[in-house]
């Protein structure tokens, strides 16, 4: 699974993956139309649902943040 | 009352005095009744529309908040996993509509604020109008601050809703979140998460806290009295000319002047606002980050009315493209176009979210075609996006100091072009503006003009003069410095002689209106 967001990154926003803060949207490292983008990647590829609600910058706050609400949302399928 | 009246000070100064009297618990209670008092006055002393808001918001956030606790008790004795998802459903669609019939309800009160004020002129004309009905508009249809408050309210039903926060359980609480003093006119625009943490905090006095609110309140004044209104009678006057006698180099630099005249009147504002807060230890988001340094308009947007941006983008933007309707749309144009078709949300969410904007911030159709023209920039760039890198390589592009200010003088001129809409009288005034911009620019004739529109070389010379000293500031603050630390880092002598010369500069060259009142913030009409 892990692989598979890391190369959904990799396509979107390369800087996503040596990103080492905690707030990449706030930053300006990842803008919402990359958000949109990943989002719908993601939700092709693990079958879920990503609601408006878990798109803040909290869950996009690094490639770990994006990974672990993956996970807890194919945990909840 | 405006941030800069002497009402307002001396409310300031009694608030600030009683909020470290008071016991820490009670703190909020004195900024309240400071909110309060703030409201009744600066509108007269009718804020029917903020109570309706308070009210109904408070109401709306009181049932969901009542419903994820049913649901959860229900969920909770409930054992079948179908019955489960009907019954979680259930409470999902009825709390929308319990969401939904709070921002009809708002939104209402905001549209109806807006545009029944185009029908005043009519009933003046009309010989219908009395001063009973005229105090009646002025007062109550226009409410101070309605489309600040009215889109707080809906972000916080929405954040509610979303389980990113918990419902406000006392009244006067939540009406404090939405009139807060110092952001109620112009925002920024709260989140209700961050600003009641910062409510609940205890507050202590501290020397530094006071004097750095008190330098951006200073540094604040200084940009809308000195720069801003300064450069407010050249481009009132310009605009208020008959645009066929007008050469179109004056025009050019009144339009450049007018970009700066906004900025450092809504950026001035929010250094005032967030200076009076930053004495009371309460901290307000940011709204601007030097946006005339961006490289982009996507950027200059991140950078401008940062708080409103997030609004739209969280609100608006993230609900429409992760909707049902959102995904199949996103999902149908995919199928159609592999490759191009997954931008089609994205660009139908930009384009929504900009009309919203126009819409926002004007009730003319000026706003509307400025907020389509953005939304289709925008749009464009995202998907062109990719070739921009293959583009660059073919011309030999190289990045640097050189390409660096092509961008921003890019972002200048798209900024500049639709700054025309929003400022020139009327459209008929704007097409001729961009005549004489293209066909009639004359020079020489706009050089010998430039004194004829209310300003003198002198005049000039002045905001020339405190437009660099910002920019000074400006690149400071661009290169990662915090001005007012490094300020405090001075030798004495150094550091009060700032203090002085610029609260010097403000009285002496500031621009005051009849009575010394100043002339009223731009923002303060969107």
């Amino acid at each position: 699974m892990e692989e598979k967001v890391l190369e959904i990154l990799e396509e979107y926003c390369e800087e996503a993956l040596t990103y080492e803060g905690d707030n990449m949207m706030e930053e300006g490292v990842i803008d919402s139309f990359t958000v949109i983008n990943i989002v719908s990647e993601l939700e092709d590829a693990f079958d879920i649902e990503v609601d408006a609600k878990y798109v803040v910058a909290e869950n996009f706050r690094n490639k770990e943040a994006i990974i672990d609400l993956v996970k807890r949302l194919v945990e909840a399928r | 009352m405006i941030l800069l009246s002497s009402g307002f000070v001396i409310l300031w100064v009694i608030s600030f005095a009683l909020y470290y009297l008071v016991p820490k618990n009670r703190q909020w209670v004195v900024l309240s009744v400071a909110s309060a008092l703030f409201y009744v006055i600066g509108t007269g002393g009718i804020p029917v529309g903020i109570l309706f808001t308070g009210v109904s918001t408070w109401l709306c956030g009181m049932y969901l908040k009542d419903s994820f606790a049913k649901q959860a008790q229900a969920l909770a004795d409930c054992v079948e996993k179908e019955k489960k998802k009907s019954m979680k459903l259930g409470f999902e669609r009825r709390r929308k509509r319990a969401q939904i019939l709070s921002f009809v309800l708002n939104l209402g009160l905001l549209l109806g604020t807006k545009y029944m004020v185009v029908l005043l002129p009519f009933m003046q004309n009309a010989g219908l109008s009395t001063l009973r009905s005229d105090v009646f508009f002025a007062r109550v249809v226009m409410p101070l601050g309605v489309s600040f408050y009215t889109l707080t309210a809906i972000g916080y039903l929405v954040d509610v809703g979303r389980e990113q926060c918990e419902a406000e359980e006392n009244p006067v609480k939540l009406v404090l979140f939405l009139a807060y003093f110092p952001s109620v006119t112009q925002g920024p625009f709260n989140r209700y998460a961050k600003l009641k943490a910062e409510f609940e905090r205890m507050h202590d006095f501290t020397y530094e806290r006071m004097l750095f609110g008190l330098q951006r309140f200073v540094w604040g004044a200084f940009k809308k009295l000195v720069i801003a209104d300064r450069i407010g009678i050249f481009v009132g006057n310009v605009f208020g000319s008959d645009a066929e006698t007008v050469p179109g180099g004056i025009f050019a630099l009144a339009v450049v002047l007018y970009m700066l005249q906004l900025y450092a009147d809504f950026s001035g504002y929010m250094d005032m606002a967030l200076g009076v807060s930053e004495t009371f230890d309460i901290v307000l988001p940011e709204n601007f980050k030097r946006p005339y340094f961006s490289k982009s308009v996507a950027e200059f947007w991140r950078r401008w009315h940062i708080t409103l941006g997030a609004w739209f983008k969280d609100y608006v933007m993230f609900s429409f493209v992760m909707s049902s309707p959102g995904r199949k749309i996103g999902k149908a144009a995919k199928k159609r176009w592999p490759n191009a078709g997954k931008h089609v949300t994205s660009v139908l969410g930009t384009m929504l979210v900009w009309l919203f904007t126009g819409m926002w911030h004007g009730r003319t159709m000026s706003y509307i075609l400025w907020g389509v023209y953005y939304g289709v920039i925008m749009s464009v760039s995202l998907v062109l996006e990719s070739k921009y890198g293959i583009w660059k390589e073919k011309l030999h592009v190289k990045e640097g100091k050189g390409y660096a200010l092509f961008c921003m003088a890019r972002t200048w001129l798209i900024v500049f072009v639709a700054d025309v809409l929003i400022r020139a009288e009327s459209l008929s005034q704007a097409g001729s503006i961009y005549r004489a911009l293209l066909t009639g620019f004359q020079a020489k004739a706009s050089l010998f003009a430039v004194t004829s529109y209310g300003l003198s070389k002198y005049g000039f010379l002045l905001l020339l003069a405190a437009c660099l000293f910002w920019l000074c500031v400006s690149v400071w603050e661009e290169r990662g410095r915090d001005v007012r630390r490094d300020l405090a880092a001075c030798p004495l002598i150094l550091r009060w002689s700032c203090y002085y010369g610029v609260v010097f500069l403000l009285l002496i060259t500031g621009i005051y209106g009849g009575s010394y009142d100043t002339a009223a913030f731009l923002y303060q009409s969107f």
